[in-house]
This record gives C-alpha cells, structure tokens and sequence, in this order.
C-alpha cells in the first residue's frame, strides 16, 4: 500500500490525497486498477517556493472523484503518459505553461508556444514586460524570437 | 488500457502533407502534419497553440468578476456554457450560491447556447463533407437563437450574460414568450436539416463505419461529451454530477452504440431535441425571485475573495468542461486552470485517422467538433 | 445554309479568298462570343440559383438584380496580380489554364447548333467525323488540368490532379462505351453514324428512350467531367483546397473557373445533342436552336439542383463505381441497344 501523507475533504467534496513525488505512479496505478479509469485534469500550480501538481481522477463507472496531490521541489516529476494516453497532452501542456519536466513522457515538447520560446508563463515570476515575437520558418515551423533592447 | 500508437516505418520515405493553420476544413488553426502513402493517411500529428492567448494567466491578473470575458472568448459558440463552467467554480470559491431564479435561467440560456453550437457544428461538417446548402440552414436557425441573446444580454456571440452570484439582468415575459416560440418552431426546422443529411446515400456512405472510437480508448484519451456518448458510454455530467436544477428537469441522454461518424452526427441532433425538451420544461417551472445574489452587489464585485479551491465540471456543448480554480484569499484568483473537451478530443484524431483516406480524415476531425478559441486558450 | 456561305456571301465584292478569310474569322468570333455570353449568364443563373436554394439573396448589388455582378468579378479577375510559384515548370503552367479554356472552346465550336432563323450552323459541325472530334476536344480538358497540377511544384495540386487522373479514367471507358451503343443505333439508318448532324437527324425518338441506361451512365459522366459535387474530389475545395488550380490567380484562375462552368454548359448539351433529340422537337423549324437551349438548360438545373444537395463522394469510391457499376450497365445498354437495333430496326 502506497503511504499517503494527508487525506482531507476538499471546498467541492472530493477526497484529497497527498503523496510524495516517489509515489506518485505507484498510487495512481493502484487507483487505476481500482477503477479510476478517466484522468481528468492535470493541474500544475506555481507555490513559488514549489510546484505543486494536481491530479483529478473519475470513475466513470461508479462516479466518483478523487485528487492526487504531490509537491515537487526541482521542477521534476514523473510521467503517468504510460498509464493514461490523455497524460500525454496534458502533461506537454504543463511543462509549457510551468516548466515542469515530465520524466519518461515520450514527446515532451512545448503544447502551444515555439521551441524556442524563453521562460514558462504561468510561473508567478514570468517577466511579462518582456516581448517576444513569433516567426515561421522555411518549413512551416514557428519560432521565438526577441528585440535584445527590449527590457531584456 | 493504454493505446501503443503504432509506429509507422521509418526506413520508407512517406510523403509528408501540411495541412493547416490555414486551411478550409481546419475550423480555425488547426495545423496537421500527415504521413501519405498515396491517397492513405500512415501518420497524423495536430499542432496547436496558433490561437493562444493565455487566458489563464489573464485570469489570474484579473478579479474574479472580470474573468468572465476570457471564457466567452473560448468556446465563442457556446459561450454561454463557457461562462456557466467558470461561474460554478468561482462561486464554491467565494461563496455566493445564484438564487433559485437565476439557476433556471441559466439552464434555459446554456441549452439554447447548446443547439446553436450544434448547429454551427452540423453547417461546419457539412462544409466538410462537400454539402454547402445545409451550413445556411444551420444558420438561418442558429440566428434565432442569437436573437434571444441580444435581447437578454444585448450581444450576439460573446454575450457575457451570466454574473457572479446570479445573471446581468432579468428576464421578462417578453423574452419568454420569443423563447417558447423558437421552441415550437424550431423542432420542424430541425428534422428539415436532420433530413437534409441523413436522407443522403452518399452523406451516409461517407460517414458510416468510418473514424471507429472503441469506448475503452474514448476513455483512456479523456474524451468526453457527445463523441463519448457516441461511442456507447452512458455518460453526462448533467445526469452524473447535476449542478444548477438539472435534477430537476426530465431528459435523456442520447447514446449510441455504432461508434463512428455517423453515430456522434445522429447523437449531436439528438441533443437538440432534449435541449428543446428541457428549455420547454424550464419555462414552465422558472419561478419569481430574484436574479442575482445580494452579496454580490456590482459596486462589491471586485472586493469578493476566494476561499480554498474548487474544480466544477459542466456539460459544455464539446463535453466535460472543468475550471480549477485555487484561491489564496485575495481578489483574484492563485491559478485558474481549464479543462477544455475539444482539446482532448482532438487528441485521439492521430488514432481514429490511422490508415483512413484523405477524405476521411476530414471528415473524422469534422466531427471531433473542434473549437480553437477552447483548445488554445 | 450556313453562317459561313452567309457571311463569304456579305464579304464576296472582297473577292473569292479574302471573303472566305474574314468568313471565317467572324464565324469564330461568333462562336467565341457566344460561348462567352453563355457562361456569363450560366454563372448568374448559378450564383442565383444557388442563393434561392440556400435562402439567401444571391448578387443584388451591381446593376439591376445583380445582373452585371459577373462582369464586375471577370473586370476584377483581370486586374489582379497574377501570382507565380516561385519554383513552377514555367511554360507548362502558363498554358495549362490556356489549354483548359481551348479545348472548352473547341468543343463548343463543333455542337451543331441547329438552324437559327438565318444564321445556320458552323462550318465544322459539318464534318463526317464529328462525333470523334468532340470527343477528342473533351480530352483536351484533364490534359491541361494536369498540366496545372504536375507544373504547380504542390503536393496539393498533385494530388488533385492524380485523383483527376483516377477519376477520368474511370469514367471515361463507360461513357465512350454508352455512346458506342448510340452510334450502333443509328447505324441501321445512316452511312455515316459519326456525324453529329446525321446522327441527329435518324433519331425519330431520342435515343434516351431506348438506351435510358446509355442516358444515365452518360449523365454521370458528364457530371464526372465537369467536375462539380459530388465528383469535385479532384478540387474538392474543403479537402485539397482546389486541388489542381491551387497556385493560380487572376485571370489564370478565373478560366479554370469558366472552364469549369462551361463543362458543365457543355456537357448539357452534349447530354441533350446525343439523347434528348437535339433540336427537334414539334414546330421546329427554324427555331430548332431555342429547343437545344431548352433542353440544356432543363440538364443545367437538373446539374445544379444534384451540386448543391449532395456531398462529395470518396476518390476510391467513385473509382469503384465507375469500374464496378458503370462500365457492367454501360454493357447492358450497350446488349439492349443491339437487339434493339436488329429485332425492331428502330
């Protein structure tokens, strides 16, 4: 049985579990075999000090919801892409918008923005005064690119 | 069940197609990156973020009340259900339930906004499929219920109607009387349109059996809303999770269990005809009252605070629309995340347009129902 | 008499050859004029048609009713600029919409039109072969379309114009098989079936009558070959774009565009020549070109009613049809056409 930090009833009446990092799949994987068969939401939030990534889960047969919480402190975390096939997108989105890096995703590219595109917006210290521009290449491709002057 | 997406071979030289941003059939920005082999399509990958606005971020820097305007700018079809899923979830943060009234009319809004996003869905897949005549049809009735929502809110698409606490402003019997004549009228014109397409072999031909979604790899993908039900899972967060006065209100879920195109087309116009049904039962039961919640006066609007979190879930008209909302216990909220349904159904596009023709490809991401203001945000 | 003696008659105080020259380049303006005409009125009788059908309005700004709509987009199709793939076969896209609009024309030129009051038919209608030659004018047409395709340097016109290929190929064999039928029929009555007027002239009933499975597998490759809904897969315009025609502009553009309405004009007629007894039709005479109008244009509404109701059919499909169901009724027509010909002597 994985350890669960913290159990608690969250403001909507969803349970709440906390797990450490190390956990994680270990635990979503026992919630899958226990029918949890529809990831819902992947949520990273930006606690400044930490990142903290939010998992909601359903049952579609019995109907009920439970949230993974987890903490990670070197914007690291690993990959549940091998359990649920909508991880793959949404975790791609999280790394876009956080910056958090999803070891063992098998694309882990940037969702929305370019490549080449420089910071993670959604972190509370994104510069926004700082201006970007995006080009398209040769082949189709976008790419970031800034005025040096331009608050950087 | 995790779905291998099986790998195409590398050591043969494919010819590789681009198709979009820009393209007739994308709905919007949509770019697809296809492997052909002749006329077969060996590999998909979608592209997005060309309509990418950071509306998350926006609503972070924003006071709750203002957020609205990013979610009617998401599903711009359907905004009326956008902001219907940002308001369920902002009012458990702060704590200002709508009162009876507003609920009702909030559910008879968010059902005509469900038949206009149909409709604009059924004219954009009969663009698709080659069929021009069908999308003015579509239109032609999808006007009349914009014309509802200029005389509540006093705007066509991005209506903005809906408010913290309850809703802009009062319905009268005037508006009541325009929307129980659309619905007597609009049941005929709806079989006129569902005949235009189905009475049609080759419409047919095109559609049946193509763009298979087994409902085990529906729900692995996270797909959810009309192309889930299609695919022969009973489910609809407004029977699995009512909010507003869902529960009290008599519908069906239209479910299908063919799997294809033409199984998600005939579940589509099915949804019509329950809206109808519910916008029918809801004129009759709304009851007087107030409209909006006392406590969030507009003068106050921008000093309520959010408590804790609350992630509501709604039936938009793609599917399962989430907002997460987390709040710190200032004016504006700590992070705002929004789960959008198209996005994940066009996620499985890549399996369901495996080895299919061109033609098909077309018509399969057609019934996906994509909307890029949602999937980019 | 016909309009090239009418007018080698008006020029004759010019001399014998120099009358004959100017005979015959009025005669071709003639043709040229009204074939253009033709589909400007085709086109605003379209976009009109279409708009009653869609419930709309259709042009109502530009002149009275619209009327003078098509001229205002031909005058803004000319002024475009015409923009040119950079990596283009050069000479080969320059004449693919040239080659387009020439072979429409040219099959225009041989439909004998009937003897209208005193103007008369066209000197070419006149040749014992001309069924052959309308035949080879239509296959002008898909060899400039793939021209257009291959010469663009895009993967979308490429695959436009292979599907171009698929399709024509397909059709193709059924067709000139339907007309077999027909040339077997009159046979029995005339030496020279190929000629379009003689075998005009031998249908005591229009061949539709007898050969209905000729009329229809004919239709349908008419349809094929103008290339509107359902068999636009080579320029399916919400697939491949518009296929072929994707990297033209201006006027290049606007004849793949009348090249396009004007198969469909053509084929009408060639419906309405081979099938529908052409300009016979009681008190005749000399208005005889008016029933061909008639006819055609009845086939013209019939082609517009079936583009804007039906959606656009798979490439592999309409392949299929037209190998699996097409060419087999094309056989039988072909069969019923022959006992028709020797039981009954029709």
């Amino acid at each position: 049985m994985v350890e669960i930090i913290e159990e608690t009833k969250g403001k909507d009446g969803r349970r709440n579990l906390k797990v450490a990092k190390e956990n994680l799949v270990e635990l979503i994987k026992d919630l899958k075999s226990k029918g949890y068969d529809h990831l819902s939401l992947i949520t990273g939030i930006d606690r400044k000090d930490r990142l903290e990534v939010v998992y909601h889960l359903h049952n579609m047969k019995e109907n009920v919801y439970v949230v993974v919480r987890t903490e990670t402190m070197d914007e690291r975390m690993p990959s549940i892409s091998s359990l649920y096939a909508s991880a793959n997108w949404e975790e791609r989105e999280q790394y876009d918008m956080l910056g958090i890096v999803f070891e063992g995703h098998p694309n882990l590219k940037r969702m929305f923005l370019p490549e080449s595109w420089v910071g993670h917006p959604l972190r509370k210290n994104y510069d926004l005064s700082k201006v970007q521009y995006v080009n398209m290449d040769e082949e189709g491709n976008d790419y970031a690119t800034f005025d040096p002057g331009d608050g950087w | 069940m995790v779905v291998e997406g099986e790998k195409i071979d590398q050591s043969r030289e494919w010819v590789e197609l681009n198709i979009g941003p820009q393209h007739p059939s994308t709905h919007g920005v949509l770019r697809l990156k296809v492997k052909l082999d002749g006329e077969t399509v060996k590999d998909v990958e979608p592209i997005i973020g060309y309509l990418h606005r950071n509306a998350e971020k926006l609503c972070e820097m924003d006071y709750y009340c203002d957020s609205l305007i990013y979610f009617d700018r998401m599903d711009y079809v359907g905004a009326m259900n956008m902001e219907l899923g940002y308001l369920e979830a902002a009012e458990k943060v702060l704590g200002i339930p709508p009162p009876e009234r507003a609920q009702w009319i909030r559910v008879i809004m968010a059902e005509l906004n469900r038949i206009a996003a149909h409709l604009v869905w059924a004219g954009a897949f009969g663009l698709d499929l080659g069929m021009l005549t069908p999308f003015f049809y579509c239109f032609i009735e999808r006007e009349k219920v914009l014309k509802r929502f200029t005389a509540v809110s006093e705007s066509r698409q991005q209506t903005n109607y809906m408010s913290i606490g309850g809703v802009y402003q009062d319905i009268d019997d005037q508006i009541i009387y325009d929307i129980e004549q659309f619905t007597e009228e609009f049941p005929a014109k709806l079989e006129d349109i569902f005949n235009t397409f189905v009475k049609n072999d080759i419409f047919i031909s095109r559609n049946k059996g193509v763009g298979i979604l087994e409902p085990e790899v529906a729900i692995d993908y996270g797909v959810t809303g009309p192309m889930l039900r299609a695919s022969g899972v009973e489910y609809d967060v407004r029977k699995a999770e009512p909010y507003l006065v869902y529960d009290k209100l008599n519908f069906d879920i239209p479910v299908s269990y063919k799997k294809d195109n033409l199984a998600r087309f005939l579940v589509r116009f099915e949804e019509m005809r329950q809206s109808i049904r519910i916008i029918k039962q809801a004129i009759k039961k709304i009851p007087d009252g107030p409209y909006f919640n006392p406590k969030a006066k507009k003068s106050l609007m921008i000093r309520l605070r959010g408590e804790g979190e609350a992630y509501a879930r709604t039936e938009s008209s793609k599917g399962e629309f989430g907002v997460y909302i987390v709040a710190d216990g200032s004016v504006k909220p700590y992070r705002v995340h929004v789960r959008s349904p198209a996005m994940r159904n066009l996620a499985v596009l890549p399996h369901l347009a495996k080895d299919v023709m061109i033609a098909d490809l077309f018509s399969i991401s057609g019934t996906t129902d994509l909307v890029f203001g949602e999937v980019d945000r | 008499m016909s309009v090239l003696e009418r007018l080698a008659a008006f020029f004759a105080i010019l001399g014998h050859y120099p009358a004959y020259i100017l005979a015959y380049f009025f005669e071709t303006l003639f043709m040229l004029i009204f074939v253009v005409v033709m589909l400007i009125v085709m086109i605003y009788l379209f976009r009109k048609y279409m708009a009653r059908v869609q419930l709309r309005i259709g042009p109502n700004r530009v002149g009275k009713a619209g009327t003078l709509q098509l001229i205002a987009d031909a005058l803004k199709l000319v002024g475009k600029e015409s923009i040119l793939p950079s990596r283009r076969d050069d000479l080969p896209y320059k004449i693919a919409p040239i080659v387009v609009f020439l072979g429409l024309i040219m099959a225009f030129a041989i439909i004998p039109y009937g003897d209208f009051y005193y103007i008369g038919s066209l000197t070419i209608t006149h040749s014992d072969v001309s069924l052959l030659l309308l035949f080879a004018a239509l296959a002008i047409m898909p060899v400039g379309e793939v021209l257009a395709g291959v010469s663009s340097k895009n993967k979308y016109a490429v695959l436009g114009a292979l599907r171009g290929v698929a399709k024509d190929i397909s059709f193709e064999v059924p067709m000139m098989v339907s007309v077999l039928a027909l040339v077997m029929m009159a046979s029995a009555r005339t030496n020279q079936p190929l000629n379009l007027e003689n075998l005009i002239s031998v249908q005591s009933i229009p061949y539709g009558i007898p050969q209905v499975i000729g009329l229809g597998v004919f239709f349908i490759a008419m349809i094929a070959r103008a290339a509107y809904s359902p068999f636009d897969m080579s320029e399916s315009d919400s697939e491949l774009v518009s296929g072929h025609s994707i990297e033209y502009s201006g006027m290049r553009f606007g004849m793949f565009y009348m090249g396009m309405f004007g198969s469909i004009f053509l084929g009408s007629m060639i419906v309405s020549l081979l099938y529908l007894g052409a300009y016979n039709g009681p008190f005749s005479g000399d208005a005889g070109f008016i029933y061909l109008f008639i006819k055609a244009m009845v086939l013209v509404i019939l082609s517009f009613t079936i583009w804007l109701s039906v959606p656009r059919i798979r490439i592999d499909r309409f392949v299929n049809m037209g190998w699996k169901y097409l060419l087999p009724a094309a056989i039988i027509n072909l069969i019923i056409a022959g006992i028709l010909t020797l039981g009954l002597s029709l």
